[in-house]
Formats: structure tokens, C-alpha cells, sequence
């Protein structure tokens, strides 16, 4: 028995020992009078991005006392998202979070969170518009926008100019589109293709570019969405446009999806005319084709007999946690309202090509006589000025974007493969549907 | 002789309390998981919103009807291809190269270690190194098929020749394991049996098929089952790495998922990826365990009997 006992005791040992270092560390964060606030940030840059960030903060805090923020770059949007929730639900959360575009609803529906407008009065009216929109959600602006960009077209010019066009011209229409191609094939330039990643995004882009809604509600902006409409004839218009490239053997792809460095591969070797892509690609696209063919920029090509509606923001913003003191929350805006100032958001674009998301920025970039030297640039920003804000451009919100993006490259892989255009979509709708009706029963 | 079957242990509690860590660890690492999946598959739980809601075999039911049905049902059938295939080719290749090494040549140990350095790798390190010899632009396979054939097939992107190359990842990152145990039965193998039949004149074919194949069973069977569950279970970071799941095969049947998606691969997309429901990946991990289930007591039940224990 007294062995018994022993063992008893030897095992329980052993037992808390594994678990004692998963114990909280309490004691260590008594905050003394006085010192700084912490205020913490997550996101999701590693590279020279993250380094800007490291700068503006080193910046922030050596030019006030009153707050200390730290910064960390916790991987993917998934990934940082994720480790926010798990972080939140254990009571240790990050004041700042970076969240993708597409995970508005479902960051916003998760309730750690609050909308920043909450935090005393500022101005936001020097923020672009449409992409003030994106992140305006019930009226409120929810998070401040910092990473944005839209898709233009890229293209090819010598190849244009081969099938007879000025070297100045761009495809307004997708007929624009399919016509040049068709006459450069004849004039024997057999490889003028069209072509992009695969992303739904472009989808999206162009289905808004028509005005159509992605969700029904406003396109989930009224209200919570409850179906899906994927651009309803819009949308239809846009697959058949891949329809059309894919019959007349004008689309090159690598044949896997969201493969962005494979179309932007294709479009640099000169593997085809025409190529949709971000604005943030810009410096990749010019480099790739340096020395080997001349590259102008155009606006995104709509659908015949439509009116230009204009994009949608792409990218991502900073949100507020909840459950922070005033003062906390406070420092937490300053000190993003200071990262995506005028000057800030000047460098930021020139560093990565993202859109300035001020419009003090892009005036004091012009006086800088940026645009002179980096032309390509004008017809982004005028694709985006030019957005007419609605609920089209604002962009769809729902917790079930990502769903509803496989399902639409994979309708389009069908597309490609031979497909109708009819068949493909309903499936894709109806999947969605599905995935709406599952995600609306969380509430 | 009538043994006493307590007679090392003088009290009938110690024995118990010997068992406890080993009962200790399988009830908090396998049971209780198992337990909390399988009452997890009747909760609709998003895990971003942190929502728990009990909705009963909805889940189970929408494995089989409606909408996501097909997808589902596709995976489970791939998945059972796709782990055929592995084991079949993994113990063929690993019985055969172990078979070579055991000639009697020079350097046949080094053989033997550089055939089991693939083992040391993890199976995301084996899923880079194929995705980059396969690359269609870039990989050595293209390069070396394009100067001699003039051909570029597109490893990953059709979506058999991708399904074929993420097989071929698997077996080779299990192949290590594999041939460690056949080794090791060699050693266990008495000469005796292969020297008569030497006597009396048998082929090498021969010798394999009527004396070390049968002597080698109770390995294989044993690698049958590792390999079985390493096919349905490990091959996830493959996948993740190589084709995340993709191509999409062509209609009616395969193009309902990415042909590479396997259950396990399926399994953590719908837990945590798009609007996740981690119950329906809960009632979808309840499926593959029943697979596991069937497929271990056929083997366990049919061929277990046909193992040849006696040497």
C-alpha cells in the first residue's frame, strides 16, 4: 500500500508538472504609474512591408511618451485573424488587428471588435472614397483602410500594335478585347491571349464594374446576406466573357487557380496580349517587362453595352479589438491615424505600389510630379477616382466570401473546360446558398 | 505447467497502477478527443465566431444530401484511390528495393542508408521537394523531358498527372519507413530455407515468391496497417504543399472537389477555412474513422489469418 501511495504521489507530480507551464503570467505585468500604455499590433507583413511598418512605429513612439506600441507580424490574414479570436477568447488580445477585405463580415460577426468611429470624433473625409466605402459597415466607419488595391488591365503593346492598333489604344469593351486579339492572331501573332490568375476577384471586380451584386440585402450591405446572386446577369456576362476567350482559344492560364505568379509569368514571357491583374503588381509587371516589350496600362474592360461602374477596394484594414481602457483605444487610433497619414501613405506607395488610401496623398504625389514618371500609375488612380460610389463598388459583404470565391473559380475552371456558362453558375450559386444558410444559422 | 499469472506482482493494484500513464495519455491524447469529435459532429460551430449550436445529424445529412453532397462524396471515393495506390506502390517498391539490398554487393550498406534518408524528411519537405522537380516551367522532370521529347506536361495542373505526382510524393516519403522493416525482417529470416531451395536449383523469381515472400508476410502485414493509416492521415502536408487540394477533373463525376483533396485535406478546409462549420469536419472525421474501422477489421479479419508466423 505504501508503494501504492507513492506511485500516487510520483504520478500527480509528474501530471501538474506538464500542465504547470501553462500557467498565466500575471505577476509580471503590475503597470507602474506612469509608464506608457501599451498598445499592440498585429499583422500580416514580413517583408520590406513589415519593415515600413517597424519604422512608423519606432517613429510613433519615440515622438510621444504617453503609449509604447509593439508590432508583430503573425503570417497570413487566416493566420493573424485566427491567433486574434484564440488571443481574444483567452483574454490576451492585440489592440490592433489587420483583416482582409474579404473577411469583413465575419471578423465584424465574430464580436471582438468594435468600429474605430467609436473612439472619439476624427475626420475621415480626407480618406478615398470607395475605399472608405469597403470598410463602412452599418453606417459606421468600422476600420481605418491601409493595404489597398484594385486590378487594371496590362498589355502587351507590341503585340496591339502588330494586329493594326495605335500603341496608345486600350479595349474598353470585352468584345474590344476578343476583337483586337482575334486580329493579332491573324496578322500572325498567335501568341495574343488574354490573361489572368484565376481569382475571383477579377469576377467580382468586373461584375461591379456593371453595377451587379454579389449578395442579395445591398449586396449585403442593407442587411445580412441570405442569398446568393453572384452578379445575376452580370455575372453571366462576365463567364461568358471566359467562355468566349476560352472557345476562341484567346485565354491562357497555367491551368491552376489564383495563381498569380503563373498569369503574371505568361504575361511577362510574352505568352500573351492582354493580362488583369493588381495595381500593386505594377513595379513586378514593368520589371518583368523590361527589355523584352513595351507595356501600357488601361482601365478593367466591361461588358458590352454597360456603363462604367468602377472597382472595388481590395486588401486590408485595421480594426479595434474590444475590451481596451479609453486611454488605450485612444493611443490605439492615434497611432494608426499616424501610420496612414499623408506623408506616411506616400511612401507606403511608392514602397509597395498599394493606392495612397488619402486623397491629401495623391495631390501631394502629383505635385511631386509622380505621375509624370510613373504613367502607368495615372490610369489606376483614375480607375479608382472615377468609381461612382454605390453599394456595386462598396463590394459584397457576407461571412462566406472566400466560399463563394472557390465556387466561382471553379465555375469557371468548368467554363473553360467546356461547360455552359448557365450549368456552371447555378452550381456555384447553389453551393453558396448552401454555405449562407449554414453561416446564417450561427446568429 | 499451470503458471501463476500474478506471481511477479504480489498486490492486484500495482499492476493497474503500472498502466495508469499509458491509460492516463490514451484517454486525454485519443479518447477524449475522439469523444469531443464525435459530439462536436452534431453542433453547427463556426470557429471564427466562436458559435456552438446543437443541430442534431444535420451535419451527418448534409455529407450525403444536399448541395455538398457530391464534393463530399467524391473526396471519400479519391481518398480511397489515392490510399490504394500509396500502399500498393509504397510496399512493392519498398519490398523490392529491400529484396536488392540484400544481395550480397559492395556498399550495400550505404544503399541501404541513403534508401532510408527519405524517411528522416518531413512529409511538407517532401511535398516542396516534388513541387519544385515537377514545377512545369522550372522543375528538373520538364527540363530534362523538354530537351529530350520536346514535351512540358503540366504536373500540377492536370488533374491526373497531379493526383499521379502527389501518389508518387507520398510513397516516396514512406518508402524509408518501409524498407527500415523489410531490412530488418531479413535479419530475422534463417538462411536455411533460401540455401535449399539454392541446392535445388530455384530462380531468384522463385526463391522471392515461394519462400521470402510468404516469410515476409507478418512485416507486410504490419506495414499494410502503418501504411494504410499514414495514406488516409499523413499525406495531408503533401497535399497542402504540392496541389492544395486542386485540379478539378472533368464533369459528371470528378468536379465536384480538386482531385487531390483528400478527406483529411477536405476535413480541415471545411473545420477552418472559408465560413468554417468545424461540426460538419467533426461528422466528416467520424466518416474517415469508420473507414479506418472497415478497413482494419477486413484485415485484421481476412487477411490476418493468411500471415505466415512460422519461420
Amino acid at each position: 500500500m505504501k508503494k501504492f501511495v507513492i506511485a500516487l504521489l510520483m504520478l500527480s507530480l509528474s501530471v501538474t508538472a506538464v500542465f504547470a507551464q501553462g500557467s498565466n503570467e500575471s505577476g509580471s505585468s503590475v503597470i507602474q504609474e506612469n509608464a506608457p500604455i501599451e498598445i499592440s499590433f498585429w499583422h500580416i507583413f514580413g517583408d520590406a512591408r513589415g519593415q515600413w511598418i517597424e519604422d512608423r512605429v519606432e517613429e510613433f513612439n519615440s515622438m510621444q511618451d504617453e503609449y509604447h506600441v509593439t508590432q508583430e507580424n503573425k503570417g497570413s490574414y487566416r493566420d493573424t485573424l485566427q491567433a486574434s479570436l484564440l488571443a481574444y477568447r483567452q483574454g490576451s488580445a492585440p489592440t490592433l488587428v489587420h483583416v482582409a477585405e474579404a473577411g469583413s463580415q465575419a471578423a465584424y460577426d465574430s464580436g471582438i471588435f468594435m468600429p474605430i468611429s467609436d473612439i472619439g470624433s476624427f475626420d475621415t473625409s480626407d480618406y478615398i472614397e470607395p475605399v472608405l466605402n469597403y470598410y463602412t459597415i452599418n453606417n459606421k466607419v468600422n476600420s481605418i483602410p491601409f493595404n489597398s488595391s484594385s486590378p487594371v488591365l496590362y498589355i502587351n503593346t507590341d503585340m496591339l500594335v502588330k494586329a493594326g492598333y495605335d500603341k496608345n489604344w486600350t479595349p474598353k469593351t470585352f468584345s474590344d478585347v476578343i476583337t483586337s486579339l482575334e486580329k493579332a492572331q491573324a496578322a500572325g501573332v498567335t501568341d495574343a491571349k488574354y490573361t489572368d490568375a484565376i481569382h475571383a476577384w477579377f469576377f467580382e471586380e468586373l461584375v461591379a464594374e456593371q453595377g451587379g451584386y454579389i449578395y442579395n440585402n445591398g449586396n449585403g450591405r442593407d442587411a445580412r446576406a441570405t442569398e446568393a446572386l453572384l452578379g445575376g446577369e452580370a455575372g453571366l456576362n462576365v463567364a461568358k466573357f471566359y467562355k468566349d476567350l476560352s472557345d476562341n482559344n484567346l485565354l491562357a492560364w497555367t491551368g491552376k487557380v489564383e495563381d498569380w505568379g503563373g498569369s503574371d509569368n505568361i504575361f511577362t514571357n510574352e505568352k500573351a496580349m492582354y493580362h488583369i491583374t493588381s495595381t500593386g503588381d505594377i513595379n513586378v509587371i514593368s520589371a518583368g517587362a523590361e527589355g523584352k516589350f513595351n507595356l501600357n496600362v488601361g482601365m478593367l474592360p466591361i461588358a458590352d453595352n454597360s456603363k462604367r461602374n468602377g472597382t472595388v477596394i481590395g486588401g486590408g484594414s485595421i480594426w479595434l479589438t474590444k475590451g481596451h481602457s479609453q486611454e488605450e483605444m485612444e493611443g490605439a487610433r492615434d497611432f494608426i491615424l499616424y501610420m496612414t497619414n499623408t506623408e506616411n501613405m506616400v511612401s507606403w506607395h511608392k514602397l509597395s505600389g498599394y493606392y495612397p488610401v488619402r486623397k491629401s496623398s495623391v495631390e501631394l504625389l502629383d505635385n511631386e510630379g509622380w505621375f509624370d514618371t510613373n504613367s502607368l500609375q495615372t490610369v489606376a488612380f483614375k480607375q479608382l477616382l472615377d468609381t461612382v460610389p454605390n453599394k456595386a463598388t462598396a463590394g459584397a459583404l457576407g461571412g462566406t466570401v472566400y466560399d463563394h470565391r472557390t465556387y466561382i473559380e471553379e465555375a469557371l475552371v468548368k467554363i473553360i473546360n467546356g461547360q455552359s456558362v448557365d450549368v456552371a453558375m447555378d452550381e456555384a450559386i447553389k453551393l453558396t446558398n448552401a454555405k449562407i444558410k449554414e453561416y446564417n444559422s450561427n446568429f | 505447467m499451470n503458471q501463476n499469472k500474478n506471481a511477479i506482482f504480489k498486490s492486484k493494484t500495482i499492476p493497474y497502477l503500472y498502466l495508469l500513464p499509458t491509460s492516463l495519455v490514451l484517454i486525454i491524447f485519443i479518447y477524449y478527443p475522439t469523444i469531443k469529435t464525435f459530439i462536436l459532429a452534431f453542433y453547427r460551430s463556426n470557429f471564427i465566431l466562436g458559435t456552438r449550436k446543437y443541430i442534431g445529424i444535420e451535419n451527418f445529412k448534409n455529407l450525403f444530401t444536399g448541395a455538398l453532397a457530391p464534393g463530399f462524396i467524391q473526396t471519400c471515393i479519391q481518398t480511397l484511390v489515392f490510399a490504394f495506390f500509396v500502399v500498393v506502390l509504397g510496399l512493392g517498391i519498398s519490398m523490392f528495393l529491400a529484396v536488392l539490398t540484400n544481395e550480397k554487393i559492395k556498399g550495400a550498406k550505404y544503399y541501404r542508408l541513403l534508401l532510408i534518408w527519405p524517411f528522416a524528411l518531413s512529409p511538407a519537405v517532401a511535398g516542396t521537394v516534388f513541387s519544385f522537380m515537377f514545377n512545369p516551367e522550372v522543375g528538373v522532370i520538364n527540363i530534362f523531358l523538354n530537351a529530350v521529347f520536346n514535351i512540358k506536361p503540366g504536373w500540377l495542373t492536370n488533374p491526373y498527372l497531379a493526383f499521379s505526382v502527389a501518389v508518387m510524393a507520398a510513397v516516396w516519403k514512406n518508402l524509408g519507413y518501409n524498407i527500415v522493416f523489410y531490412i530488418a525482417a531479413f535479419q530475422n529470416i534463417s538462411k536455411d530455407p533460401l540455401e535449399a531451395a539454392e541446392m535445388d536449383g530455384a530462380s531468384k523469381f522463385s526463391k522471392f515468391i515461394h519462400i521470402l515472400f510468404p516469410l515476409l508476410s507478418p512485416t507486410s502485414f504490419f506495414l499494410l496497417f502503418t501504411n494504410i493509416t499514414y495514406s488516409l492521415f499523413d499525406s495531408f502536408a503533401i497535399i497542402d504543399v504540392l496541389t492544395k487540394g486542386g485540379p478539378m477533373g472533368q464533369p459528371p463525376f470528378m468536379d465536384n472537389v480538386g482531385l487531390t483533396t483528400t478527406l483529411m485535406y477536405k476535413i480541415f478546409l471545411d473545420g477552418f477555412g472559408g465560413s468554417s462549420n468545424m461540426g460538419f469536419a467533426a461528422a466528416e472525421t467520424f466518416v474517415l474513422m469508420i473507414i479506418v474501422m472497415i478497413i482494419a477489421m477486413f484485415q485484421f479479419g481476412i487477411l490476418g489469418r493468411r500471415v505466415n508466423y512460422d519461420v
